[in-house]
């Protein structure tokens, strides 16, 4: 324990004093020990059906295939936490996908025939002004997000029948690779390695541990509490590994890195940022935890409220772009249950139902959970029927398991 | 006084404000001078955090003028109020449970570095500096507020009024949850406020506190003024008799339910 740099600690226990139990020592990780929690989960699941499947889970093109299967799912669950986060929900995702895709696919096609980059903007312009419309009414207006993104539900899929009628097919080649394609083999390979995923995977690793090591620099030089040394090496240390294992992995399927994983790897990063450094982070987190609190001390908590729903829309704009791709055609019933998906990645990756508390690094966690789960049964050729039944009770347990420990622990 | 003469700090005048069929205020005047500390107290529902939340920013007045320092202003927003130096203790506390002490010391007032990123370390130093300065009992600044008790919270809402140099500190009961040696504390804190020349104003029930540190005490009663009084050289029993509206106080009776 690195306690004397410990400043803001009360006093270091003196020796001879009972070590304090692990239940509160963890908790003095604060929310960090759930992240944890749902970490460990993930890697429970994955080598459960390593097991299970004798091996094939980690084969390298069932690795690419579960990030292209759950790209949505992820990309979804990331405006999602944040809408949970700040005690909202969102119902019309799915309906949304299915709208915006089929904005998409008419842009590009004929009569209209526009370049499929900027049927990809026009998409995700669209995203921001539905989540714009949902916003006014939530923030604005005041009617809950519930009944708002309700109708949503009902107007987007109505419209998305509208637009598209029943399937609008034949979408340009490199629009579909968005979703089926992966990084052009710009480097060579290493045996049978690719050689572009073997540096994304090495350059992920160094930033990473670049920017951990540089935070806690800084908070020793301002004499800031940090966490232990033997703690923080190791999880940077389990972060290398798991990213080292994906990357051998992914190096020897069929393409690569998948289009869609460097897609969500640049939104997790940029929104756990957003989450987890900014003040308009602190201020989602803020309404979620006491509305009227954050709006006494000066919060703007519509303007917040509004631009969490702009997010949502241009999320699901990006969602709507990675689904029409990769069934290489709009169809009016795309993206049904997604929002389901969605929420329940979040709920298993840690986010409160209340509200106020929830993270980028759980929900994306969470969407794992799940697509590994999908993809385990898959391989093992269980019902769907019973897949469904199985990804029910999972989601039962990790929010029951988490409110059991959050009792044992204490807190609330 | 010699600051009696000059520009009041905070003037309200003939401010008035109903919720409905509720009159809460009607035309109540408050002055408060710098390095002054002024007490408004009265009964229960009286008006006075309705007053005290219209120099937050929280609520408008119906009617009636606000000056600060000799300038008319309206206060649509918490926001403004801080902009305009005034930085008030709410008696719901306005805290969030989810988040740590640091957040909740800067919440909607966070500091930035120079490239407009929130700066969390320095937040993080101020937070320690000042909670270290008011010896509160709080062990650590990462702490979210739902671990601390009812007077440690308190004391983080008072902590937040030293964030952003105030002219004008509000304190609505702010010792309603203290024990006897934080509730001493509070007091001197407070006459550290009025000694750098701040203007306070302090609403509480406790007429002990107020008599301790008040200069001047203000009464409201039913949403009116009901006199002004030196705190230190009026009796007890007169101001008391300005908050009940009468010289003897009644006795309230049990009401029999059954005959
Ligand atoms: N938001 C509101 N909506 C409706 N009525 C209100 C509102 N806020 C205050 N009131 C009413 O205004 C009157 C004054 O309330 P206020 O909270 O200012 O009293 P107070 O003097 O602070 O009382 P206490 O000592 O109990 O805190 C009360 O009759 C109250 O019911
Ligand atoms: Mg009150």
């Amino acid at each position: 324990m690195s306690t004397t740099t410990d400043v803001n600690v009360p006093s270091p226990t003196p020796p001879g004093t009972p070590r304090v139990p692990l239940g509160q020592r963890l908790q003095g990780l604060g929310g960090n020990a759930r992240q944890y929690g749902i970490f460990g989960a993930l890697v429970v699941i994955i080598l459960l059906f390593q097991v299970l499947t004798d091996g094939k889970l980690l084969l390298a093109n069932n690795v690419a295939a579960l990030f292209q299967q759950n790209a949505y799912v992820m990309i979804l669950a990331i405006g999602m936490v944040m809408v949970i986060v700040a005690g909202h929900i969102d119902l019309s995702v799915g309906s949304v996908v299915a709208f915006v895709g089929g904005v998409v696919a008419v842009t590009m096609r004929d009569p209209i025939g526009l370049p499929w980059i900027a049927a990809v903007l026009v998409g995700l312009a669209v995203g921001a002004m539905v989540g714009a419309w949902q916003g006014f009414w939530v923030a604005y207006v005041g009617i809950p997000a519930f009944i708002v993104t309700l109708a949503g539900m009902l107007v987007f899929r109505g419209l998305a029948l509208v637009i598209v009628g029943e399937t609008l097919a034949g979408l340009p080649p490199a629009f579909i690779r968005i979703s089926k394609g992966s990084l052009p083999p710009w480097l060579n390979y290493v045996g049978n390695m690719d050689g572009v995923t073997l540096v994304i995977g090495a350059l992920a690793v160094a930033a990473i541990v670049l920017t951990q090591v540089r935070a806690r620099r800084s908070l020793r030089r301002h004499d800031l509490h940090v966490e232990a040394l033997g703690l923080f090496v190791t999880k940077l240390a389990a972060i290398a590994v798991g990213i080292g294992i994906l990357t051998v992995i992914l190096s020897f399927s069929a393409g690569g890195t998948p289009i869609v994983l460097v897609i969500v790897g640049v939104l997790v990063v940029a929104y756990s940022f957003l989450m987890g450094r900014t003040v308009f982070g602190r201020h989602i987190y803020a309404i979620g935890g006491n509305r009227s609190a954050a709006a006494l001390s000066g919060v703007s908590t519509r303007r917040v409220d509004f631009w969490i729903f702009v997010n949502m829309g241009l999320l699901a704009g990006v969602a709507a772009i990675v689904t029409t791709a990769r069934a290489g055609a709009a169809i009016a019933a795309a993206g049904q249950n997604f929002e389901l998906d969605a929420i329940a990645a979040c709920f298993i990756g840690g986010a409160a139902v209340t509200g106020g508390i929830g993270r980028v690094s759980g929900a994306i966690v969470g969407a794992l959970i799940m697509g590994v789960l999908n993809m385990g049964l898959s391989i093992l050729s269980v019902d769907p029927a019973w897949q469904m039944a199985i990804k029910g009770f999972v989601l039962l347990l990790a929010v029951a398991f988490d409110l059991l420990n959050k009792r044992r622990a204490g807190t609330q | 006084m010699t600051e009696a003469t000059r520009t009041p700090l905070l003037s309200m005048r003939g401010i008035s404000k109903r919720f409905g069929g509720v009159e809460a205020l009607v035309g109540v005047d408050l002055e408060v001078h710098r390095g002054e500390v002024v007490a408004l107290v009265g009964d229960n529902a009286a008006g006075k955090s309705t007053l005290a939340k219209m120099v937050a920013g929280v609520l408008t007045p119906d009617a009636g003028l606000i000056e600060i320092d000799g300038v008319p202003v309206t206060i649509p927003t918490p926001a403004a109020a801080h902009a305009l130096g005034v930085a008030t203790v709410f008696q719901e506390l306005a805290l969030c449970d989810n988040l740590d002490v640091t957040s909740n010391l800067f919440l909607g007032r966070e500091l930035r570095d120079g490239r407009g990123a929130r700066d969390d370390e320095r937040m993080e130093q101020v937070a320690r500096q000042i909670l270290r300065d008011l010896t509160s009992r709080i062990p650590t600044v990462r702490v979210p507020l739902s671990h601390l008790s009812a007077g440690q919270r308190q004391a983080v809402a008072i902590a937040r009024t030293l964030i952003g140099s105030p002219r004008l500190v509000v304190l609505d009961e702010p010792t309603a949850s203290l024990s006897v040696a934080q509730t001493a504390e509070v007091l001197v804190h407070i006459e550290g406020l009025r000694d750098l020349g701040l203007g306070v104003v302090l609403i509480s029930h406790n007429m002990t506190d107020v008599r301790s540190v008040a200069d001047r005490v203000e009464v409201l009663r039913h949403g009116r003024n009901n006199g002004s009084f030196d705190a230190r050289s009026t009796g007890y029993e007169h101001i008391i008799a300005a908050i009940t509206g009468a010289s003897r106080a009644a006795t309230p009776r049990p009401v029999p339910l059954r005959s």
